[in-house]
């Protein structure tokens, strides 16, 4: 078990970031986003979390309905105009009000492109002015990829470009911090583009990949840095965490990728890493060991890497990624306790369906694939209960209850040696807890299996009376871990 | 043709031997044969007729696209006039 039986106690010693178990939001609104729009918080019970206030049905007025909370300068309450509805098959980065359903519109930290989202039901749209020179849209590829412990999110943006770091607040293009580390890099040829960085928490490591640019240059040279002081800490600077190295080593190889910008870094507990991007219409997943080997020791990538690159084994068609419009960099996410993670693009075009490679953050070495090939009606995907995740299923369901795309894994399961075991649910109750001893879900073979999703009933409607085509959304804080809601541990 | 995967309910999973084979040996998986050059998302396996079933059949790449395109903005029509259809039912009650 996890730290999960102490959710109602709590302690004086919790870490103030910790949260309680994830939450979600559900938009339903009619087809013209006019007489009808409903927002509600729920948590990972789908059990509702604030008070169900400011819904409308049957209104004939154009405005936002206090459902909102838009600035008050927000210059016109149409800036998404009625496109939450948009099937987002085909439309593009161009077509800004249907990308907002992507699978692209969430990664781990609480913020995202779009909106933000309080869980008492307080939504604040993102304006379209300038939003194509914003920091997600233009540069979020360069936020760092965090293992972290349980309950807790990236409450702090750090990013890495070229061989500098800086430390962002939230989506803001302001910076606050800024530390260039050329000094530190021990490879005597370094490259010059950073495009990929991960950092662990618990071991103080930090991984990046340098690159030849930032498109598709193959030569790579991998710096691993490991320090005594928690980059994360409240009062850290980035120059203090190279300041009080205690080891640094690199290797060097050359990769394949389509585009640099896609990388993602795993950095596992176990000092195993897994490097990860979307290529082409595929994914690639590769892990090196980058445990301490001393000066000069293990200098290629193949000294360091387990078996071989894996390519994704799911099912895949047209999908679009950094290279199609750098918003479409590959997103990374971990579940609530912080011990699985997953590296993920969508299957189908801008954001629809999903392919991904799902990891241990206890050992990189151990992954399967994920699978779902919807190609219209997005939703992205959050993480969900202790160890899961879970997508939207935002077919109108205006008839029927909605459904989730929910999946969720063992914490205790990191061996790399035997099958990963992916707990699923059914879209009856008799399905999900059948009149039988079968397992409801399945046993994945490592590097090779494809877990395809199942959608799952939940029991809620539709947020509206009528042709609502739900959407999920993330929500920037889900409660302080500890306190007194029994639902979800947070309140 | 080609041999292709599906779940157990009939959608998209892989085309890779040794993934499905497995997959199959777990009970997760039906092996099908399937018409060359077709992308996934056309596909979909009918459990109930035990055939596979191909989105815009006889389409190539491009027009089934275009049908996907056609499909989805016939049923903002449709959606639409439910709303309208909904609203007047509920005004007259």
């Amino acid at each position: 078990m996890s730290n999960l039986s102490k959710i109602l106690g709590g302690s004086t010693t919790t870490d103030p970031r910790k949260e309680g178990l994830p939450l979600f939001g559900m938009w339903g609104g009619s087809s013209d986003a006019n007489t009808q729009m409903q927002f509600r918080v729920f948590d990972s019970n789908f059990r509702v979390t604030g008070s169900p206030w400011g819904a409308v049905d049957g209104t004939t007025t154009n405005y936002r309905f206090g459902i909102l909370a838009d600035a008050s300068h927000a210059y016109n309450m149409k800036d998404h105009g009625t496109d939450f509805h948009s099937n987002l098959t085909t439309e593009g980065y161009s077509s800004w009000t249907n990308y907002i359903k992507s699978l692209y519109q969430i990664d781990q930290y609480p913020h995202c492109f779009h909106y933000t989202a309080s869980r008492d039901g307080f939504v604040t749209w993102q304006s379209y002015h300038q939003f194509t020179s914003s920091f997600e849209y233009q540069v979020g590829w360069t936020k760092l990829n965090q293992v972290l412990p349980e309950g807790v999110r990236p409450r702090r943006t750090f990013t890495n470009r070229r061989h500098t770091m800086r430390e962002f607040m939230g989506n803001s293009d302001c910076n606050c911090d800024y530390y260039t580390y050329t000094a530190h890099l021990i490879d005597p040829s370094p490259l010059n583009y950073s495009t990929g960085t991960g950092y662990n928490e618990k071991t103080k490591t930090l991984v990046m990949i340098h690159s030849g640019d930032e498109s598709g240059n193959t030569s790579k040279s991998i710096h691993i840095f490991k320090s005594s002081v928690c980059l994360n800490e409240g009062t850290t600077r980035i120059k203090d965490f190279f300041d009080n190295l205690t080891s640094t080593e690199y290797f060097t190889d050359t990769w394949t990728n389509q585009n640099n910008k896609d990388w993602c870094v795993v950095v596992g507990n176990n000092g195993w890493v897994g490097f990860g991007l979307k290529q082409s219409n595929s994914k690639r997943y590769g892990v090196f060991d980058c445990n301490v080997k001393g000066t000069g020791v293990d200098i290629t990538g193949a000294s360091r890497q387990f078996e071989t690159w894996m390519d994704f084994a799911g099912s895949t068609t047209t999908s679009y990624g950094a290279t199609n419009g750098h918003q479409y960099y590959t997103k990374f996410q971990t579940t609530w306790d912080g011990t699985w993670g997953m590296i993920y693009s969508p299957y189908y075009h801008y954001g629809v369906g999903i392919n991904a490679f799902a990891m241990s953050l206890e050992n990189p070495r151990k992954f399967i694939n994920i699978n779902q090939t919807k190609s219209g009606r997005a939703n992205p995907y959050v993480a969900w209960g202790r160890t899961g995740f879970h997508g939207g299923w935002s077919d109108n369901c205006d008839s029927e209850v909605w459904q989730t795309y929910a999946f969720a894994f063992d914490p205790k399961d990191t061996d790399h040696t035997i099958d990963t075991r992916v707990y699923k649910g059914s879209t009856s109750g008799e399905g999900a807890m059948p009149d039988n001893n079968s397992l409801v879900g399945g046993d994945y073979a490592n590097r090779t299996g494809v877990c395809s999703l199942d959608a799952m009933r939940t029991g809620l409607h539709g947020g509206t009376q009528t042709t609502n085509y739900p959407m999920l959304m993330g929500i920037n804080w889900w409660g302080s871990y500890g306190k007194g809601d029994a639902s979800y541990g947070g309140k | 043709m080609a041999i292709y995967y599906f779940t157990n309910t009939g959608e998209p999973c892989t085309s890779f031997e040794v993934t499905g084979e497995d997959l199959m040996k777990k009970g997760m998986a039906i092996k099908a044969t399937v018409p060359d050059g077709i992308e996934s998302w056309r596909l979909s396996y009918d459990t109930a007729a035990k055939a596979v079933v191909v989105y815009a059949e006889g389409q190539d790449e491009a027009g089934a696209l275009a049908q996907r395109t056609t499909d989805a903005a016939a049923q903002v029509v449709t959606d639409k006039e439910k709303l309208t259809a909904d609203l007047a039912a509920g005004e007259a009650e």
